[in-house]
């Protein structure tokens, strides 16, 4: 990038409430082990739905790091967003006292999807119910995609540009290159990333329309992409908040970089016209490569999209080819979200997680239930895979049309 | 229903409504940072006004909104209520 090195922006801390871990260590210990927590839905008001499997968040107590006066304010998807944001600056070594010197240099990006669900459909049933005086004040706000930046950047008293991305699955992956660029005009440090909780019974309904969603009952067979059983998507809920911060300012208070988002491009090709993708997601990666300055050589492991549609798959892998060339079929390939669904705007940020964790421990994680594959790809599945890794590329697609291509690199890496 | 709110009343809808748990007899001892304090944000206050409504049956007065202290929002609430009764 040809932005000064003092602004790069660097991730220095990384925090995950997962279905496979409410925590980083506990995420990445599932995620490098190929464990699959995919499962029966158990939520209250979902039984009846014929949408059986989901990657759930079950080992979550929000009240145990969040005041009471925001858990009431907030739904479900905050709360992640909360305590995920909490864990990622703890990681960074960022506590009150420090962002509270300057609290105009740090901010807040978030990408939402699925919104405030389930406090939406308290609040609406209270309003059909019994009328419009029995809906309490907070569903003006608790149920919007903003809720969650407005939320962390109040209760941690920031004061920096927040943003929200609405730009459908891959507004992950967008929320933190916007990050990146806030980062390289001038702010020091942005809290971003995403939170999703799709899985209560209205935001439940809304998705019943995707003809992309797997209806399979077996959890084990519900979410196989690039295989010939691919049969659709299964959601997850959960997500991840990143800490994007200034080179200069990392390198300045000591803080460890863990890696650096060198590059990101987005396109749009339609909703759900998957064979169309093939061409956005190949000029989205051709461009993010472009400004991290990046060979196709050099990409040494891909977090792939993955949507588990026999069409999407074809369009991802040859998307892979057209972008990468002969590298395309050699490069390393994985899609950890087939062990804990497919968390809309979240999914690419736990992948971005996941490899920033990948390359620290230079080990690419499998692909849960995943075994014969049918595409020209060399997808890492069964256990994970030990590997130098320098360069991570994340790709992302929406079911809604959006593809997005995210380059990390390695916080070793001086390129 | 009684006419008048007591401390205990607007404590425990304070939790209810904001999320806020404070032990009714400190609630009279705030001073004048009050509300604002104690975390309870105007979303919060219009809360608790629209649950007193809800249960009284009887509008509150615009005011009643913007008090800053738990104890002008009682003198306020109840003066009303006195009113109407």
């Amino acid at each position: 990038m040809s932005e000064p090195h003092d602004r790069r922006a660097a991730v220095t801390g990384i925090g995950v409430v997962a279905p496979n871990g409410t925590s980083t260590d506990t995420f990445w210990k599932a995620t490098q082990g190929g464990l699959s927590v995919l499962d029966r839905i158990t939520r209250e008001g979902c039984e009846h739905l014929p949408l059986k499997v989901a990657g759930e968040v079950r080992a979550f107590d929000p009240s145990v790091t969040i005041e009471e006066r925001f858990l009431v304010q907030t739904d479900r998807f905050t709360h992640f967003a909360m305590a995920a944001a909490d864990f990622a600056l703890d990681d960074a070594r960022l506590g009150q006292a420090d962002t509270s010197e300057e609290p105009y240099s740090i901010g807040v990006v978030t990408a939402a999807g699925s919104g405030g669900g389930e406090f939406g459909q308290r609040e609406l049933q209270q309003l059909w119910g019994k009328g419009s005086r029995f809906v309490g004040p907070y569903q003006s706000i608790a149920w919007f995609y903003a809720a969650s930046t407005g939320q962390i950047s109040i209760r941690r008293k920031f004061k920096g540009p927040c943003s929200v991305v609405a730009s459908d699955e891959a507004g992950g992956l967008d929320a933190l290159a916007h990050a990146a660029r806030a980062v390289r005009r001038g702010t020091d440090v942005i809290v971003a990333g995403s939170t999703e909780a799709p899985l209560a019974p209205y935001s439940m309904v809304c998705q019943l329309g995707y003809e992309e969603l797997s209806r399979e009952e077996d959890p084990a067979r519900a979410y196989r992409p690039f295989t010939d059983a691919a049969c659709g998507f299964v959601p997850g809920e959960g997500g991840a908040m990143l800490v994007v911060e200034a080179e200069r300012s990392a390198r300045e208070r000591g803080a460890d970089i863990r890696a650096f988002v060198a590059g990101h491009a987005a396109t749009f090709t339609g909703a759900s016209r998957w064979a169309e993708s093939r061409d956005g997601l190949a000029h989205a990666i051709r461009q993010a490569l472009a400004e991290a300055g990046c060979a196709p050589e050099e990409v040494d492991v891909v977090f792939a999209d993955a949507l588990g549609v026999p069409e999407a798959d074809r369009a991802e892998a040859l998307a892979l080819a057209d972008a990468l060339g002969a590298h395309g079929t050699r490069v390393p390939v994985t899609a950890p979200k087939t062990g804990i669904g497919r968390g809309y705007c979240a999914a690419p940020v736990l992948d971005t997680a996941a490899a920033v964790l990948a390359m620290e421990h230079g080990l690419i994680p499998p692909t849960p239930n995943v075994f014969d594959v049918c595409h020209d790809l060399d997808l890492v599945t069964g256990r994970a895979r030990v590997a130098e890794l320098r360069t991570a590329l994340v790709l992302s697609r929406g079911l809604m049309g959006s593809n997005s291509a995210l380059v990390l690199r390695h916080g070793a890496v001086n390129a | 229903m009684t006419a008048q709110i007591t401390v205990e009343e607007l404590a425990a809808l304070m939790k209810k409504a904001a999320g806020v748990t404070v032990a009714p007899d400190l609630l009279l001892e705030q001073g004048e940072s009050g509300f604002d304090a104690l975390g309870v944000d105007s979303l919060g206050l219009l809360g608790i006004v629209g649950e007193l409504e809800n249960r009284h049956g009887t509008p509150m007065p615009p005011d009643a909104e913007r008090c800053k202290t738990p104890r002008q929002f009682l003198d306020l609430v109840n003066s009303t209520l006195m009113a109407g009764a």
